[in-house]
């Protein structure tokens, strides 16, 4: 059974939000799911070209004025 | 596309509960844009200099925002992710803009007159090292340059007011120091202008070679990165 | 009227210019046009932070302090300037151009959000680092953008050295923000 993990990164800027998710990559399993949200501009086209490039599945919503979530599905 | 990606992408937003209305900010960046060209107007009145940079300043403000380009990731990122995007478009910046500023700098200098903007070519001293240390650690922890502080402004972003008001009185610690740092080290300096040494054409390539050996190492590590992770 | 503004967002000239970020290297090209134009055009490079210089004299005075002694406003342009106000700065309306010009093109990507400040951390991280940037800069003769971008483009090696150590700075500043400011 995969989980889902919400992380909360509303109000930090670069590269907090690169680093807190990496972090988060780490302890989780293949297949599992992370949720980052986020508020800047910069860290939303960061943090999903760089877990694309780590080879994860990635997907970007804009969910709110300014506030996107970056659905990365952990892949190995 | 893996099924599990469908199956997120369909769920409600990670806050729960259905997903909230957007608000278009459309109208209101029209509202803004009366406001700057109002201003604009004033400027031009009082100044067209003023004007002038006003516009610039908006011009920059607007790439920077629109792009997200960051002299901060360019040097942190290579750093902390092995991600060098940000420093290789940087290094495109800087070879453009030598080339555009040469031939300006050339332009008065063939026709006897005085080279503008000598000014910015700065003796090179114990100072500029440690300046440029105490920058380079102070942008990384305030998330942000002097120009990216700026634009996260706009952005809404209170944590860089912060940074600004400080960055101000920072500067103003500075230049009370400034005379101290310019006896003791600056005017011990040396003003280096490339073409002064390997002419025009050698200054311009010099500096272009510069970046292109810069490009070279910059595209070399993150591949080194990916490579190592992929493993 | 509602109407009206939801059709501009699914206009693709909208999401072209206006909503989608552009690539870094697009960003590159625009900002040379400009850094050159600023430079053929006022006869004088970008700068940012020198300009903070000048707020921050201008707010010390304002606090009944003088700057007149120091040697950094000693210049009579340096106290042409200061005499002359904020409002006739042209480096001030450039910097607060910038601020404007990047709440104008939030606003019309509908991506402004007003971002409150989240923690203590954030505080402490935002003045440390804002106080060693306006300190390094005014000893280094800039910042990011005068002394080292408009320094590279100079062709002047003050330029090199300054992206050198701002590397290395860049460097001990992601472990200090890892380790202390996250």
């Amino acid at each position: 059974m995969s989980k889902e993990v919400v992380l909360d990164c509303l109000g930090e800027a670069c590269p907090i939000p690169l680093v807190k998710s990496e972090k988060a990559l780490e302890k989780m399993e293949v297949g599992d799911i992370l949720i980052v949200q986020i508020d800047h501009s910069c860290a939303m086209k960061n943090v999903p070209e760089w877990a694309r490039k780590q080879g994860h599945e990635v997907e970007l919503e804009e969910i709110d004025d300014g506030e996107w979530e970056c659905i990365i599905e952990k892949m190995k | 596309m893996t099924e599990g990606i469908t199956r997120t992408s369909s769920r409600a937003s990670a806050r729960g509960g259905s997903r909230r209305k957007k608000k278009n900010q459309i109208p209101i960046a029209l509202i803004i844009f009366v406001v700057i060209a109002g201003i604009g107007v004033w400027l031009g009145f009082k100044g067209e200099n003023l004007l002038l940079y006003w516009v610039f300043g908006l011009a920059f403000g607007f790439i920077l925002q629109r792009s997200r380009f960051c002299f901060t990731a360019s040097m942190r990122d290579p750093y902390l992710t092995n991600s060098t995007s940000v420093t290789r478009a940087v290094l495109i910046a800087f070879a453009i803009t030598s080339i555009g500023f040469t031939a300006i700098k050339y332009g008065y200098f063939a026709n006897g007159l005085a080279i503008p903007g000598q000014s910015y070519i700065a003796a090179i001293s114990i100072a500029t090292c440690v300046g440029a240390l105490m920058f380079g650690i102070g942008m990384v922890i305030a998330g942000g340059c002097a120009s990216g502080t700026l634009m996260r402004i706009g952005e809404g972003f209170w944590m860089q007011v912060i940074a600004l008001f400080f960055f101000v009185v920072g500067s103003l610690w500075g230049a009370h120091d400034f005379g101290w740092w310019k006896r003791t080290f600056i005017l011990g300096g040396a003003k280096v202008f490339m073409p002064d040494y390997l002419g025009w054409f050698g200054g311009l390539l010099a500096n272009l070679l510069i970046i292109a050996v810069i490009y070279v190492i910059a595209h070399k590590w993150e591949n080194r990165g990916s490579n190592e992770l992929s493993h | 009227m509602k109407a009206f503004f939801e059709k501009i967002k699914k206009n693709e000239f909208y999401k072209m210019w206006f909503k989608d970020a552009l690539p870094y290297i697009t960003g590159a090209v625009l900002l040379s046009v400009f850094q050159i134009a600023t430079f053929a055009s006022t006869g004088n490079p970008c700068g940012v932070s020198g300009v903070f210089a000048n707020w921050g004299a201008w707010l010390f005075e304002l606090f009944g302090g003088s700057v007149d002694k120091w040697y950094y406003f000693s210049s009579p342009g340096a106290q042409a300037t200061l005499n002359a106000g904020v409002l006739n700065h042209p480096g001030t309306w450039r910097n607060l151009g910038i601020i404007a010009g990047a709440l104008f093109a939030a606003m019309m990507a509908s991506g402004f959000k007003i971002k409150k400040i989240k923690s203590w951390k954030q505080v402490a991280a935002a003045s440390l680092g804002g106080l060693l940037m306006g300190y390094g800069a005014r000893i280094a003769a800039g910042c990011n953008i005068g002394a080292l971008f408009s320094g590279i483009a100079s062709l002047s090696l003050s330029g090199w050295v300054f992206a050198a150590f701002m590397f290395v700075g860049a460097v001990i500043g992601s472990k200090l923000l890892v380790k202390y400011f996250m």
